[in-house]
């Protein structure tokens, strides 16, 4: 019945009614229509017409009046989504009366087109609209149209106001606006934006979808939201949002994308270094960063000894990482939340993805569980470095294990307007094994159920129930002997978070949080003649509850104020014996908890407030204090990480670390939102801090206690960020300049010293420059001040033996860190049904032979001299990824 | 068993980064000598030896700094003292004292004015049961023969705390790795320890190969001097990827490095097959 002219024809005609000179063509030709139509005997506005329509949607209602009066309509996408509802009470009379008196309170306007009515917007109506009473509440969901993906940070913003808002982690928005029409531009990374007019004459659910943009996704990789809305105006600072396809074009190593490494190239976040998984964060330690993989804290976030992150970037949505200034509804750990979202699984079509690698394969599937109502996901990944080693000659080779696995599985379920289910699971396994003599494996498990409630368009609610668990088992056979060590810390987690969007001007979310935590500290088991006695240390027990609450008020246009205030609670709970440790760290007391007891609370009160000053449409200036606790902390003897490192809640003696961060920030955009400019800079002063004794004793059954010193800490510095967002080449410039430091009774004299993780300079260019439909080109760029160690300063002889003397704590370097890595995408095949590409990259371009360690002994070749010896791990490695999509 | 379980670790993680080495120029930071004492009374005769030196630049050669013109005397829980006199420079040696098991000993060196002090129980000796060779799985001589190394078999008493030491010779080559046991783990146990040592150098000589002739001595040695050699090893190369390396813990009071171990020695040999 109706006949949909394509978009480009409206557009056609508000380009043409845009300048005087075209206005007037414009109703010139207009008018010789209706002239024209006037010259008929009867045009189709003149047609009488009988119609009821009660409050029914436009295109309903256009529908209705067709069908009472045979006259056509045409109009385009935004009519026909119209969510404007209108009513007509018409007796024989004439078609133009009716619709002039019906679409009178709404922007839109009709002129004849041939036979035809053409209804389009009126973008000039909607200034001329005095406001009419009250406020109103525009909520719902906003999705991609091709996968039913609920779509993160989507900025939803009022063109004809200074208002807007962005979608949650849940896509869900809410925006009150003053009653009557506006226009509403919704965009994403990646998406397509559209205009949507709305008339606000009471609350509005409105859902939203998206169209994918493939073209503008590969000249915008890099665009971390849409143009301009580097949310200036929100009060957030030092945050980092990375959508997956942001990672697709950065060169990494071995070819497997990752967000981890990603986000090292970003100001502030630092590689813990090669071979290593961590990565510090402003200064902190890696334990200090808090990782969740929806919602679920993972424990260990490295596979392959850090070479690769346990995030299979096919299964992966979205990022977000905050450096320190962590919204309320985030605790428990110093230096960030790293909060990893999951894709939910395309619900309109079934779809298959992969990627083949030169040591491991992935592949994802997902689909409609019913189409547009619920979906599934699975990823799957696995390296095969392992099936190299079945080649070797060497028979120990040949039976040795080097791998890794991780699966990913998410449903949900939409169980109706106002509510959604989503479950979501983890699993990954690293093992290591040389022959039969010696393995390792550990792996994280988590699982996640969460429950969306919409309460109404204002009050938004997420349940979740979350499992999270790391453990490893280490195997040993030597001789007739075999031991097995076992270790573990798992949480059973509650969480729940409203967000109440109260008004226009304020923003409150509120929230509880409980954690039982489990921790096995170790388990051994031993056969054979060793004499070693299978035992077990106590485990611990904790329960860790937080509430919070905090409001974003949005005070002016101009000026915006977050404040909150988390509570957090760790309660140490027995079964188990607590010690008193004197200051040589010797047992002086105990006492035998039953299970259950309460052996200690630690509370906190944890601050939050940050604020934002727009300078104008393009600049502004934030600044804000937050104040984080942790009790679970990570006792490393090694800088390096490793999968046996100790994870240990407080006890009586080991205190909560707490850091206060203060930071100051400034934000612009120039260029027509094109470049973007950054700076923030922080202070922050941290207590409780851990440390190892010197000599302390790693493999213990005495209370971890015994071996550990507490102090203080320091840490400062400046990011800097230019950002190339649009363009055939894009990319980005980060330096840090920054500053950490310890001071712990007994070590270095009790003095201040550096923190291993100190680094003063730390740069990272990225560049990607699309060349052709077909290829694509990038390079990453990264120096960095090598980290403080502590080098000999002399030697001596013991029993014969060069031994060295060291001086003062971390006052040395390891040399300056720098690499190049070189990377391309070529497009090899793209239809509707099937696309492929084959990424190269060259990890260490120059080869640059950095130091992986640095230590020393008697030379080999003239035992009367000692020398200084550097390990290198990657120089020069090359890797071809073919990846499929259909 | 913790020292099985970090070779063990080492090993493994060693063969997974795989990795290439090389000797580079660094400037290393000299520093002020500092003293070292090395003192050692044991249950035999000629056991008495206390060695003075000094540390060295790392650029320095490796031979002992021995230091002469110190007066050094070792006293007993009865106050007798023995004085040790220089028998090279930087060795002092009392060629008759034995300890006895039960009594502590005190330890005096003054040397340019400056003293240092210490002191040290016996402990009774744990008899060494006996000793074999095992082949290791994992790895082979740098020549490809078999590698092997030795284990301790005694008993551990139950009703103590005790701290073992074991040095290897090896044709009379003595072992450079430190090799330490205790009973945290093993308490009142019969004990089967292997003594690991890497040959990180690849020095021929440290393997074990049939007709060699093996020494082990094993030593009762006090909890203070275990802690001593136990955090000795954690910064013997001075590898910073590990915790920072750090001065390992003194039994020795006035300022300088080294230990002071009364402790009794027994021994047994085997001849590799």
């Amino acid at each position: 019945m109706k006949t949909n002219r394509p978009a480009w024809l409206s557009m056609l005609i508000c380009e043409i009614t845009r300048t005087p000179l075209r206005t007037a063509l414009g109703i010139l030709m207009l008018l010789l229509i209706t002239v024209q139509s006037h010259a008929q005997t009867q045009g189709p506005l003149d047609k009488t017409v009988t119609v009821t329509i009660n409050n029914e949607p436009l295109k309903q209602a256009l529908d209705k009046i067709t069908a009472a009066s045979g006259i056509k309509f045409t109009y385009n996408e935004t009519v026909a989504k119209s969510t404007v509802k209108i009513s007509i009470n018409a007796k024989n009379q004439p078609l133009g009366d009716v619709l002039r008196k019906a679409l009178a309170p709404h922007p839109f306007s009709f002129t004849v087109l041939d036979n035809e009515v053409l209804i389009k917007y009126d973008a000039g109506k909607v200034k001329k609209q005095v406001a009419a009473d009250g406020k109103y509440t525009v909520s719902g969901t906003i999705k991609s149209k091709q996968s039913g993906e609920t779509i993160i940070g989507a900025s939803i913003k009022v063109t004809d106001a200074n208002a807007g808002t962005s979608s949650n982690e849940y896509g869900f928005y809410s925006l009150t606006l003053p009653a009557g029409d506006h226009e509403l531009s919704i965009s994403a990374m990646g998406q397509k934006t559209i205009m949507m007019p709305i008339s606000l004459s009471g609350n509005l659910k409105l859902d939203i979808a998206l169209e994918d943009n493939s073209q503008l996704l590969q000249e915008v990789t890099i665009k971390a939201a849409p143009a301009g809305a580097r949310d200036l105006a929100s009060p957030q600072m030092g945050v980092e949002h990375l959508s997956i396809q942001e990672t697709k074009n950065i060169p990494v190593l071995l070819g497997e994308r990752d967000v981890i490494k990603t986000i090292q190239l970003l100001p502030g976040i630092k590689s813990a270094g090669e071979g290593s998984g961590g990565f510090f964060v402003r200064g902190g330690a890696t334990d200090q960063n808090l990782i969740l993989l929806d919602e679920a804290p993972v424990y260990n976030a490295s596979h392959l000894l850090g070479f690769f992150s346990t995030f299979n970037s096919d299964a992966i949505k979205n990022m977000n990482i905050y450096k320190g200034d962590m919204p309320a509804q985030y605790g428990g750990r110093l230096s960030s939340v790293l909060d990893v979202k999951m894709n939910d699984g395309n619900n309109q079509k079934f779809g298959v993805s992969g990627g083949i690698g030169l040591i491991a394969a992935r592949i994802n599937a997902e689909g409609p569980i019913q189409k547009g109502k619920s979906s599934f996901l699975i990823s799957a990944r696995r390296t095969y470095a392992d099936a190299f080693l079945a080649l070797s000659k060497d028979s120990v080779a040949k039976k040795s294990q080097l791998y890794f696995y991780d699966l990913n599985v998410k449903a949900n379920y939409v169980l109706g307007d106002k509510d959604r289910l989503f479950v979501s699971g983890y699993f990954g396994k690293d093992v290591l094994k040389a022959a039969d003599i010696a393995g390792i494996n550990w792996g994280n498990t988590t699982a996640t159920l969460r429950w969306n409630h919409i309460f109404n368009s204002q009050l938004f609610s997420n349940t979740s129930l979350i499992y999270s668990n790391y453990d490893y088992k280490l195997n040993i056979k030597q001789d007739v002997n075999e031991f097995n060590i076992y270790s573990q810390i798992r949480d059973f987690n509650f969480k729940e978070d409203m967000q109440w969007y109260a008004g226009d001007k304020n923003t409150i979310s509120f929230g509880v949080n409980s954690i039982y935590h489990t921790i096995k500290p170790g388990e051994i088991s031993a056969t054979g003649n060793s004499g070693i006695i299978s035992q077990s240390l106590q485990n611990r027990y904790a329960l860790e509850n937080a509430a919070y609450v905090t409001n974003t008020w949005k005070a002016t246009d101009r000026f915006t104020l977050t404040y909150g205030l988390r509570l957090s609670a760790f309660t140490i709970l027995g079964s188990g014996d607590y010690y008193d440790i004197d200051a040589d760290g010797n047992i002086i007391g105990s006492k035998h908890y039953t299970p259950g007891q309460e052996v200690k609370t630690y509370v906190n009160l944890e601050p939050r407030v940050a604020a934002a000053f727009q300078l104008n449409d393009v600049s502004s200036l934030k600044a804000s204090y937050a104040r984080n606790a942790q009790n679970l902390h990570l006792i490393s003897n090694s800088n390096s990480g490793s999968p046996t490192d100790k994870w240990v809640a407080s006890t009586n003696i080991i205190k909560p670390e707490i850091a206060d961060q203060f930071s100051v920030g400034y934000y612009k955009d120039f260029s027509e939102h094109n470049y973007e400019f950054t700076v923030e800079s922080y202070y922050k002063r941290l207590q409780n801090q851990i440390d190892y004794r010197n000599g302390a004793n790693v493999f213990t059954n005495q209370p971890i206690e015994t071996q550990l010193l507490y102090g203080k800490g320091r840490a400062y510095g400046a990011e800097f960020l230019l950002k190339k967002k649009t363009g055939r080449l894009s990319g980005w410039i980060s330096y840090t300049l920054s500053k950490s430091e310890r001071m712990i009774d007994g070590i270095n004299n009790n003095q201040w010293y550096n923190a291993r993780q100190d680094r003063t300079h730390d740069i990272a260019i990225v560049a990607m420059y699309k060349a052709s439909d077909k290829w694509t080109f990038s390079a990453n760029f990264v120096y960095y001040t090598g980290d403080a160690v502590t080098f000999p300063s002399g030697k001596y002889q013991v029993d014969g033996v060069t031994y060295y003397y060291y001086t003062n704590r971390n006052a040395d370097r390891m040399p300056a860190y720098h690499r190049l890595d070189l990377g391309a995408t070529k497009q090899l095949k793209k239809t509707a049904k099937f696309q492929s590409d084959l990424t190269f990259s060259l990890y260490n371009a120059y080869g640059n032979p950095n130091a992986y360690r640095i230590f020393f002994r008697d030379n080999k070749t003239d035992a009367s001299r000692t020398e200084a010896v550097r390990t290198t791990l990657f120089t020069f490695v090359p890797s071809v990824t073919y990846n499929f999509k259909f | 068993m913790k020292n099985t379980i970090k070779y063990i670790t080492i090993i493994l993680f060693a063969a997974a980064l795989s990795s290439c080495e090389k000797a580079i120029d660094l400037k290393l930071k000299d520093t002020t000598p500092q003293y070292v004492v090395e003192g050692v009374l044991t249950d035999e005769a000629g056991g008495c030896k206390v060695l003075l030196s000094q540390t060295k630049n790392f650029t320095d050669n490796n031979d002992f700094n021995g230091i002469a013109g110190a007066t050094i005397t070792i006293a007993d829980d009865n106050n007798n003292v023995y004085p040790l006199t220089a028998t090279s420079t930087g060795v002092y040696q009392n060629t008759t004292l034995k300890g006895s098991v039960g009594h502590t000993y005190s330890l005096n060196v003054s040397v340019n004015g400056k003293t240092f002090t210490s002191s040290c129980i016996m402990h009774p000796a744990v008899p060494l049961d006996s000793i074999y060779l095992v082949k290791d799985q994992l790895n082979n001589n740098k020549d490809g023969t078999p590698r092997k190394y030795v284990t301790v078999q005694y008993h551990d008493p139950a009703s103590t705390k005790n701290y073992y030491r074991f040095v290897q010779y090896v044709n009379n080559r003595k072992e450079e790795s430190i090799l330490l046991d205790d009973d945290e783990f093993t308490n009142g146990q019969e004990v089967n320890t292997r003594l690991n040592f890497n040959n990180d150098n690849d020095n021929p000589a440290r393997d074990i190969r049939p007709g060699n002739q093996v020494t082990i001595e094993m030593m009762s040695i006090d909890q203070a001097v275990y802690k001593y050699f136990y955090s000795l090893t954690n910064s013997a190369n001075g590898d910073g990827n590990n915790a920072a390396p750090a001065n390992p813990l003194t039994n020795i009071k006035g300022g300088s490095l080294g230990y002071f171990s009364v402790h009794t020695v027994v021994r047994k040999t085997l001849t590799a097959p």
